[in-house]
């Protein structure tokens, strides 16, 4: 297992936490949390995941998908195997409940 | 695939809402009264597990388990849904005390006159087990709060699939009031790869598909009356008969399935391993109600002559001192004296159950040990003063056989759990007594629910969910790899002495010698076990002493914030 943390600018910030997905073979689940009193602006993501050594692709992943999605709050990802697309997914379900 | 459809027609299953598809949040939600669904101890209460990161295990912020109180069709509900896709929904120090303090407030609340009823939806492998002996107490402390709940208000059991129900939560769903599946959904007591790895390939193909739901299936289940309700995959029809088996309410004293030792008695009289019948047989030979077999005789069962020297024997001839020692079957011996009755279960070798011929608790075996501590209860009915009931432990594991399997080794274990605990909650002070190995389902079935539970300080006494060289295969790493994270992960270790930390532990002697102990050595024991039974008649008579010992504090921290969270959150939102 690897803990990986990046940090991304964002530009409007999550309201409310959400949860989304299962830290199930090939998924994760995504925890969404509002930024705390204190804490530095913008997007700051915590990745632990059962595959070591994928670094440069999450890093990419998460990049692309927050230029396009600067949602600001605390993003704690545990996965379990996921690919890029399914991650992909997950974040995409979670900002859009972060919205409704 | 007809059999799939459980009744409906192929355009019903085309227009259907699958259940099985959901997860665990989605599942409960699909049963509960729209719009009702309250989360308890979610993921955001940071409840996850302690053991599976030190491991590399990424875990769970819910540690895969979903606790939700709301109504069905208006009536108070908890529902306890084990998410299947997170380490194969195993249950670990986390997940089972979310589900056996929600059942515990669940009964709190019934007995002070607002009956809340529980529905666990039972998708398991069993013990997790990189969290092993703290899972085993967990499925042990979940049995007992079923127990707890289950006179006051109903314990609805759902076996949906595709994981099924296995392992020593299995025990757990033959206890509940009633149990719906569905044809996708298996119940077990040993999954079909670890009765292969204990057994041999001829015993269990764990690549047989058709063989495994023929022996494990829900409608097998449902066809032998070891299940009430088969339902197709479909969340209407599922909500449904969640609603009925709520509005059938609690049954008479007795009429649980856990509590027909008639039953069970008759159907194991009609069941021989040497002449065994095919699993599309069995619901004939046995009905598919849950009642008496009719005509049935018990087998004459023959005393081997020259019965093995185990340390189970020895200690429970030598603990039990002038009080003749009865074999209830060869391989269950009962003695009893004014203060106590004393029980254990013995190799037989020549017992017609052939993979329960070293000792392990299999069906007969179970169904002896329910009957001697029933007919003690009943006995001592009305007696200020109630006899103790003291468990030698000396076995290898419970029965790992498809012939076991076929007859349901989770009920007749079930039906042991439930005698166990009814005479400790009925003030008869039950302790256990480890002097050999302990493994798994027969340590939960005989030993587990007792008050205060001893073990002998040596190295050939050993505590464990599951036989090493099983528990490799099942969670993909060698016994090497197990040895080293058991240095680390004290509930992993198959060490007595670093059980003895684990919170549940009262009592770690030292004798001189464990397999030919000196007259010093039982008075040491006898002792210990006088102290035993006097704690426990002035302790509780629930199980709340193995979180609130010393060594509980600090191990078991994780369940006891389950247990303060969950008070927490039970009637208010947090």
């Amino acid at each position: 297992m690897q803990t990986l943390t990046y940090r991304f600018p964002a530009r409007k910030a999550a309201t409310r936490p959400i949860h989304v997905g299962v830290v199930a073979s090939g998924d994760l689940e995504i925890l969404l949390e509002p930024l705390a009193p204190g804490d530095d602006d913008g997007v700051v993501v915590r990745v632990r995941t059962s595959v070591n050594g994928f670094d440069t692709v999450w890093h990419d992943v998460l990049e692309r998908f927050f230029t396009r999605t600067p949602l600001a709050g605390r993003w704690e990802l545990n996965d379990f195997g996921a690919t890029p697309g399914v991650v992909n997914l997950r974040l995409r379900q979670a900002s859009e409940a972060a919205a409704s | 695939m007809t059999e799939l459809l459980a009744g409906q027609s192929w355009q019903e299953l085309l227009a259907r809402h699958s259940f099985i598809e959901l997860d665990a949040l989605g599942r409960a939600g699909a049963l509960l009264d729209p719009g009702s669904l309250r989360v308890l101890a979610g993921p955001f209460d940071r409840l996850e597990s302690p053991w599976l990161e030190p491991q590399g295990i990424t875990p769970q912020a819910d540690d895969g388990t979903v606790v939700a109180r709301g109504t069905v069709d208006g009536r108070p509900v908890v529902v306890a849904a084990i998410e299947q896709g997170f380490l194969g929904g195993g249950t670990g120090e986390v997940s089972g005390a979310k589900i056996s303090q929600a059942l515990l407030l669940a009964a709190a609340d019934s007995r002070a006159g607002s009956p809340t009823a529980a529905v666990i939806l039972f998708e398991t492998g069993g013990v997790r087990l990189q969290e092993a002996n703290l899972g085993l107490n967990a499925v042990a402390e979940i049995c007992s709060a079923v127990l707890d709940l289950r006179s006051n208000a109903p314990v609805i059991g759902v076996v949906a699939g595709t994981v099924g129900s296995f392992g020593g939560m299995s025990i757990a769903a033959g206890l509940c009031t009633r149990l719906i599946v569905t044809p996708q959904a298996r119940i077990g007591l040993n999954g079909p790869a670890v009765i292969e790895q204990e057994g041999g390939i001829d015993e269990f193909d764990s690549r047989d598909h058709t063989l495994i739901w023929a022996v494990d299936g829900g409608g097998q289940r449902h066809a032998t009356g070891l299940a009430d309700s088969l339902v197709p995959d479909d969340s209407n029809l599922l909500r449904t008969a969640v609603i009925d088996a709520i509005d059938a309410g609690v049954p008479e004293p007795g009429r649980h399935r856990s509590e027909r030792l008639d039953v069970l008695a008759s159907r194991l009289a009609v069941y021989d391993p040497a002449d065994a019948p095919s699993p599309g047989d069995l619901p004939a030979l046995w009905g598919g109600s849950y009642e008496p077999v009719p005509a049935s005789t018990q087998p004459t069962v023959v005393q081997a002559s020259d019965p093995p020297t185990t340390r189970g024997r020895t200690w429970m001839l030598e603990l039990s001192g002038s009080a003749p020692v009865e074999s209830i079957i060869p391989s269950v011996l009962s003695a009893t004296t004014a203060d106590a009755r004393y029980l254990a279960v013995v190799p037989d070798p020549d017992n017609r159950f052939y993979r329960a011929r070293e000792g392990q608790v299999g069906l007969t075996e179970s169904l002896a040990l329910a009957q001697a501590v029933r007919d003690l209860i009943t006995a001592d009915e009305g007696a200020e003063h109630k006899r103790a009931i003291v468990a030698v432990v000396d076995l290898p594991s419970q029965a790992y056989g498809r012939y076991e399997e076929m007859a349901g080794l989770h009920q007749a274990m079930a039906a042991t759990t439930d005698a166990y605990h009814a005479a400790r909650v009925a003030g008869h002070p039950v302790v256990a007594v480890v002097v050999g190995k302990a493994l798994s389902g027969g340590f939960l079935t005989h030993g587990m629910q007792a008050n205060q539970i001893l073990a002998l300080d040596d190295p050939g006494v050993e505590i464990h969910a599951m036989h090493q060289a099983a528990a490799a295969r099942i969670t993909l790493r060698t016994v090497d790899e197990l040895n080293e994270l058991a240095k680390t992960i004290i509930p992993m270790s198959y060490d007595v002495e670093d059980w003895a930390k684990l919170g549940f532990c009262d009592g770690l002697l030292t004798v001189g010698s464990t397999d030919d102990p000196t007259r010093e050595d039982v008075e040491t024991v006898g002792a210990a076990i006088e102290d035993a039974v006097r704690r426990a008649r002035g302790g509780p008579r629930d199980l709340s002493n193995r979180l609130d010992s010393d060594a509980a504090v600090s191990t078991r921290a994780a369940s006891r914030r389950v247990r303060d969270v969950l008070a927490q959150q039970w009637n208010t939102a947090s």
